[in-house]
């Protein structure tokens, strides 16, 4: 396979609504982003790669069809990618695959979501609307008329993973700590939804259960509208284009991902087991096989962190904590602290920085392109820190399904 | 086919119209009402045998005759594992396992409206095969609203089926095996009229007033020797803290990072804090926390000086188990 690079990257504000933007205008906005930030015009790029989670969010079917000219890609090959809430890695890894393969040599990956137009007259808001359009992932005949949601859901493997490790994620300070740590990041990010928010472990313990006992109304992602771009590029034109903007490339180290099946049960691969997301633990060491990298060369990761007590048994599916102890992350000060790193320090050996973007929790989580807004990040802070390799993860999907890691690495400056 | 209901309730839906909208640039913008509706008769295909069987009450699976994988709901019938082999029809027990701690959803999707809270679980209930998928169930106790602690890993249950069944996953749920009467409990199916689920017994204290005293006298002698304990006291100063419970009261003094428990109601207290549950405070001092009870509702609190040191109160006991852990207490005096 090609050497991949990634050499531009651009995102919108996330904003819990844009009334100013169609997602037509939002996707066209982080496409013009990344293309600034390349230095280059959309008509260097040879093809498309779009991440939409859900028609119904956008309220058009073939929702990518109205964006082809918009965003300035008339003529050329576009591929929409929908994996539920894994949507925008998985949009990455065919972009990614478009390279690697020779069939394109530059390749657009934007994703977006236009999530909160959605309304509900019953309650007067957009929230349930929203909720229920999630809702809809799951099948008609079973989990949807029982009330499944993604809360719940993801709630379900969390009480699971509780069964199988008791006393790890079912600390609410633990976890609160880990909350306002990730409010001072989100606090640094200039797009992010909550930057200007102060959120103290307090607050985190004082707010509304979600469902108890893993989940609090502050400890729960947002619903965001936005876009992100990302253009992967191959050796040659990578090289190129970062003599042009003076930086360093970044590298696509390694690509992993995994699904697990639908069903819930036990004793088969085409069953889902419950305790464990499997899919993040696979997709992970799939791609440090892919890198020749073990979790402790890594020192920076954007964690889609739809809650946090599944962030917790992510980052311990990943391998950076033990499962069963990953409230190490806290304990023993393995979750970098901002505050100490500021904005150009590297974390200490045994340290990690999680979610310098804020996450999806404070940054913002526009579905289809979540995961191009957490490289973004990445990328950011890999060059602002000099830190060598980032992991970029992504999750979706009925009961955590889907998994997918992507392994980035600095690369030495391009001399003319 | 129900009569006088339609897929889409009535009231959901909004007016025809066009209105303005600002968003947070302040630049005057225009909003559309609109939708994007299907309506289905949706076939249930291959999962039509599944919900025939359960308006006669009965369960049924499918197994694989080569794996012996059981599937229930029989989501496919023909065996992923085995080469799409013909799965055969097996008749299941009315009763299995949770399979994992159950979560109970408070804020409803829009569709679920009035339902909550809810809790929604996995049963297994092909127990005695290696192979086997778990059935997505309604759980509901005849205790009241399905609260934590009830649906909990491993949990017996015993499937109910509604006097008035049409062909839906709804028309059955599950019930804790041990709220079901001894006399009812091999009925099958058993219908959901022949169990009690109006009026509710509240559940009984199981326990003791003392006991908890004990609990909690027990944490404060053990934080006088833990160093972490003592630091977590330290912050929160000079305090008389009453406790009213249920069954009892006592009172919580706090000095020099030393907390000492007392008998008696003292009248010279700071502030009283009050739960009917004397439980809140033998979970919080077997490691749990105060700040959750205070949110649930469970514990009463007088003002937020009261709020304010329950973060420091959590730590105590965490921090006595952690001391404890790492041969830290200091010696008995
Ligand atoms: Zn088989």
């Amino acid at each position: 396979m090609n050497r991949v690079g990634i050499v531009g990257a651009g995102i919108t504000e996330c904003r819990s609504r844009w009334v100013e933007a169609t997602y037509w205008k939002l996707f066209q906005m982080a496409v013009r982003a990344a293309l600034e930030d390349a230095k280059m015009t959309a008509a260097e790029l040879d093809a498309v790669v779009y991440g939409i989670y859900n028609d119904m969010f956008e309220h058009m079917a073939i929702p990518e069809s109205a964006l082809t000219g918009w965003i300035s890609m008339g003529l050329k090959p576009g591929v929409r990618v929908t994996n539920g809430g894994a949507t925008g890695f998985y949009a990455m890894r065919a972009a990614y695959m478009e390279v690697a393969s020779g069939l394109s040599d530059i390749v657009l990956c934007v994703g977006g979501e236009k999530a909160t137009d959605c309304f509900d007259p019953q309650s007067g808001t957009p929230t349930p609307a929203v909720v229920g359009v999630i809702a809809q992932s799951w099948d008609p005949f079973y989990e949807y008329p029982l009330g499944a949601t993604a809360s719940d859901s993801y709630m379900g493997k969390c009480m699971a993973y509780n069964d199988a490790y008791p006393g790890d994620i079912g600390d609410g300070l633990v976890r609160a700590q880990m909350i306002e740590m990730l409010c001072r990041q989100g606090n640094r990010n200039p797009f992010g939804q909550r930057r200007k928010e102060t959120v103290t472990a307090e607050q985190v313990l004082a707010s509304r259960w979600i469902i108890a006992p893993f989940l609090r109304l502050l400890e729960a992602c947002m619903y965001t509208e936005g876009a992100g771009a990302l253009i992967f590029a191959n050796e040659q034109k990578t090289l190129e284009i970062c003599q042009r903007t003076g930086r360093q490339p970044i590298w696509v180290k390694g690509v992993g991902a995994a699904n697990e099946p639908y069903a819930v049960g036990r004793g088969s691969d085409n069953l889902m087991e419950l305790p464990r997301i499997k899919s993040d633990h696979l997709a992970a060491y799939r791609a440090y096989e892919m890198a020749g990298v073990q979790p402790s060369d890594i020192q920076i990761v954007e964690v889609h962190d739809a809650f946090v007590a599944q962030l917790m048994i992510t980052m311990g599916e990943l391998g950076f904590v033990l499962m069963g102890k990953t409230r190490a992350l806290i304990d023993d000060g393995v979750m970098a602290d901002i505050q100490k790193l500021g904005d150009e320090g590297r974390p200490e050996p045994g340290q990690v920085l999680i979610n310098p973007s804020g996450g999806l929790i404070f940054g913002g989580h526009f579905v289809g392109g979540s995961n191009m807004f957490s490289t973004w990040s990445a990328i950011r802070e890999m060059r602002r820190r000099q830190v060598p390799l980032s992991l970029v993860h992504g999750t979706g999907a009925i009961n955590a399904a889907y998994g997918g890691a992507m392994i980035l690495e600095l690369g030495e400056e391009v001399r003319a | 086919m129900s009569q006088n209901q339609t897929v889409i309730p009535q009231e959901f839906n909004l007016p025809a119209g066009v209105r303005p909208v600002t968003g947070l640039d302040g630049i005057p913008c225009l909003e559309l009402a609109t939708q994007m509706t299907t309506l289905y008769w949706q076939t249930y295909g291959e999962q039509s045998r599944f919900f025939q069987a359960l308006i006669e009450g009965r369960l049924i699976g499918a197994k694989c005759p080569q794996c012996q994988m059981v599937l229930v709901p029989p989501m496919t019938w023909n065996c992923p594992d085995c080469g799409f082999t013909d799965m055969e029809e097996v008749v299941l027990p009315h009763h299995g396992l949770l399979a994992a701690t159950a979560p109970i959803t408070i804020f409803p999707p829009a569709g679920q409206h009035g339902n909550a809270p809810y809790a929604r679980g996995y049963v297994d209930v092909a127990v005695d095969v290696a192979k086997a998928s778990f059935l997505p169930a309604r759980l509901i106790t005849t205790t009241g609203l399905p609260r934590p602690g009830i649906f909990v890993k491993g949990v017996k249950l015993k499937l109910v089926f509604k006097d008035e069944r049409e062909g839906r996953i709804t028309d059955i749920f599950w019930v804790p095996w041990d709220e079901i009467p001894e006399g009812l409990r091999d009925i099958e199916p058993l219908l959901a009229s022949q169990l009690q689920f109006e009026d509710p017994k509240p559940p009984v204290i199981k326990r003791p007033f003392e006991e908890v005293f004990t609990a909690v006298r027990d944490l404060a002698v053990k934080a006088v020797r833990s160093p972490r304990a003592v630091e977590n006291l330290k912050a929160v100063g000079t305090r008389r803290i009453g406790v009213w419970v249920g069954g009892g009261e006592f009172t919580l003094s706090i000095q020099n990072g030393c907390l000492e428990v007392k008998r008696v109601s003292d009248p010279g207290v700071d502030f009283v804090i009050q739960a009917d549950d004397p439980n809140v405070f033998l979970k919080w001092a077997n490691g749990g926390s105060l700040s959750d009870p205070a949110a649930e509702g469970s514990l009463w609190l007088p003002n937020t000086e009261a709020f304010g040191i329950l973060p420091a109160l959590d730590r105590v006991p965490r921090s006595v188990r952690r001391d404890e852990g790492e041969g830290k207490l200091s010696p008995e005096s």
